[in-house]
């Protein structure tokens, strides 16, 4: 059974659809990413499974339950939205402990509960301290302790990681694998950084002006974009001039360009050719160059990425 | 740093919690123990006992006989226990809103009914806090009249019920309020257009429009029945008319608030949406 299925849903605020025939299915154990441009419904569509927002149309289950039962939902998930405020005179421990007790532990489990927590996200020596004295990334896992408090079955995640240094949102993303892999439960990610949901998520959803764009695994979702492909050489520098020449006579490449300040470095676009494959281009491509003899050091191919499908997909919508 | 584990199995009550004693207890921490609640504490008793001294002690200045006195001062103790309780109800909801942390709490299974009268009954605290407050002072000036302990049942009970109005009326402004600011100002425009009655010149209250107007608003209907019983020395039951407006200002605006907090308590504040 998914832990996260919803059809037909759409929102409209006054004249502003916000979202219309949104559909997503997410399996326990699951990081789902959801993509979009600013705009483009995550935030609502994720309010909207978590009841805080009602759908005008549509349905949706979490955990198995109805969306017309919404406290019972609520019992199932852990939510970190993206604007979350932190009561900033309040203790860590405190804090964990109150919404524990909202989720129906008793005083001694609450106490428990928020202790485990706050060892797991690292942050028991602080237990103590007022979350005003907290940085932003202490906070976040605060806040990441505080979607676990219920040991929901599915979690939404809002940005974590937004406003986070590279450290703290290694930290973030380490937690966020394993509350899916080790608690089992479902994990919706919405983020602006394409590459933490390429390196975390199993599958994405897009979603451009309040519709789902694309949807599937990450090499799905690129196919499916078929991006304009685009490829960085990294050639001898000394021959550099001479491949940049060899490839613009190439009736396979589109473009060439040679990267200022450095030596060696080639960014092509392929040529498009009806009835030929982006990698048949390609070979071609290179054919020109090792039939020169020229030392090619490294390629890489810059359409193939999340970011690349991302862009096709919602500058296009 | 270690890993999230996964989840021991850690028992929810099998006694089932109620969320507004939760809330309740939250509220009431954060109001007393966070340091807001004692702060309003100090600023009442500084009023309360300007107001006193006033009243008491200079006899150039005070043509008052000592029953009215205390029960100037008695009233005087409601209606700024009366706008600090209000002031908290009307941060309730709306001032969640903008620091963030309201969306959390509606992410709780509790309902939002409960919720409400978590946070309905911590305001009300501040009431009572202003309550305890005020007595040293009325026990001050009614000692020598003999009115102490008319004056504190008759301003306890007057008191909590124009409390649980005002505190009614802030929290469904704060739920319906756009923004913190809108909701606290409506709230202190409304406390004051209520107490406008209480400048009315006796000619006019005694006038059957003015009576009217006295009667029907609970503030000036609570404050005529505190001056009867303490400074006319009326007896608890000869103007009890004067109590059905407070009384059912306090019910009614209870159910409403509850009733309002749990169908319209969202994120956005506004009537929409």
């Amino acid at each position: 059974m998914p832990a996260v299925e919803a059809a037909g849903i759409r929102k409209q605020y006054g004249s502003l659809v916000a979202l219309e025939a949104f559909h997503l299915s997410v399996e326990p154990g699951e990081v789902l990413g959801v993509l979009g441009p600013n705009g483009a419904g995550k935030t609502t569509a994720i309010r909207i499974l978590t009841t805080i927002l009602q759908p005008d149309r549509g349905s949706f289950t979490v955990a198995g339950i109805q969306n017309g039962r919404a406290n019972a939902i609520r019992q199932k998930i852990g939510v970190l939205p993206e604007s979350a405020g932190y009561p900033e005179r309040q203790r860590a421990e405190e804090y964990l402990r109150f919404h524990a007790r909202l989720f129906g532990h008793s005083r001694a489990s609450a106490r428990a509960v928020a202790d485990r927590l706050l060892e797991d996200v690292g942050l028991h020596e602080r237990r103590r301290s007022l979350i005003g004295t907290f940085s932003r990334g202490m906070r976040q896992r605060l806040g990441l302790a505080r979607t676990l408090v219920n040991d929901p079955s599915v979690v939404f995640l809002d940005e974590p990681t937004l406003g986070l240094d590279p450290a703290g949102q290694l930290q973030v993303l380490r937690h966020v694998r394993a509350i899916a892999s080790e608690r089992g439960a479902a994990v919706l990610l919405c983020s602006h950084l394409l590459a933490e949901v390429e390196e975390n998520c199993s599958r994405v959803v897009i979603l451009n002006r309040g519709h789902v764009v694309a949807e599937g695994t990450v090499a799905e979702v690129v196919r499916k974009a078929a991006a304009p492909r685009s490829v960085r050489l990294h050639v001898a520098p000394e021959q550099a001039e001479r491949a940049a020449a060899l490839l613009a006579d190439s009736p396979a490449v589109h473009s060439v360009e040679r990267a200022d300040g450095r030596p060696g470095n080639l960014t092509l676009v392929l040529a498009v050719r009806s009835g030929e494959s982006d990698d048949a281009i390609l070979k071609d491509a290179i054919r020109v160059l090792l039939d020169a003899d020229v030392e090619l050091r490294s390629l890489e191919l810059e359409g193939a990425r999340l970011s690349d499908a991302f862009l096709a997909m919602t500058e296009a919508a | 740093m270690a890993v999230v584990e996964a989840p021991v199995e850690h028992a929810v009550s099998q006694r089932r919690v109620s969320g507004w004693t939760v809330v309740l207890a939250q509220e009431l921490r954060d109001l007393w123990l966070g340091g807001r609640g004692l702060v309003l504490c100090f600023v009442f008793s500084i009023l309360v006992s300007v107001i006193a001294y006033l009243v008491a002690s200079s006899t150039g200045f005070n043509f008052l006989e000592q029953r009215e006195s205390a029960s100037l001062t008695l009233q005087a103790a409601i209606t700024c226990g009366g706008l600090l309780a209000l002031l908290v109800a009307a941060d309730s909801v709306s001032g969640e809103r903008e620091r963030g942390t309201l969306e959390t709490m509606l992410l709780t299974p509790v309902p939002r009914r409960q919720i409400a009268v978590g946070k309905l009954l911590a305001a009300l605290s501040l009431w009572l806090a202003c309550f305890v407050v005020a007595i040293p002072y009325v026990w001050l000036l009614g000692r020598d009249v003999g009115v102490v302990d008319e004056a504190l049942v008759a301003g306890f009970v007057v008191g909590t019920l124009l409390a649980l109005f005002l505190v009614s009326v802030g929290l469904v402004l704060s739920v319906f309020a756009s923004s913190n600011r809108i909701s606290l100002s409506v709230s202190l425009f409304l406390l004051l257009a209520l107490l406008a009655p209480t400048q009315l010149p006796s000619g006019v209250e005694q006038a059957w429009a003015g009576e009217l107007v006295v009667n029907t608003n609970p503030l000036t209907a609570g404050i005529h029945y505190i001056g009867r019983i303490v400074i006319s020395g009326h007896g608890w039951s000869d103007d009890v008319h004067l109590l059905y407006a407070p009384v059912l200002a306090a019910c009614v605006s209870v159910l409403v608030a509850i009733f309002v907090a749990g169908r319209f308590m969202r994120l956005r504040g506004g009537v929409s949406g």
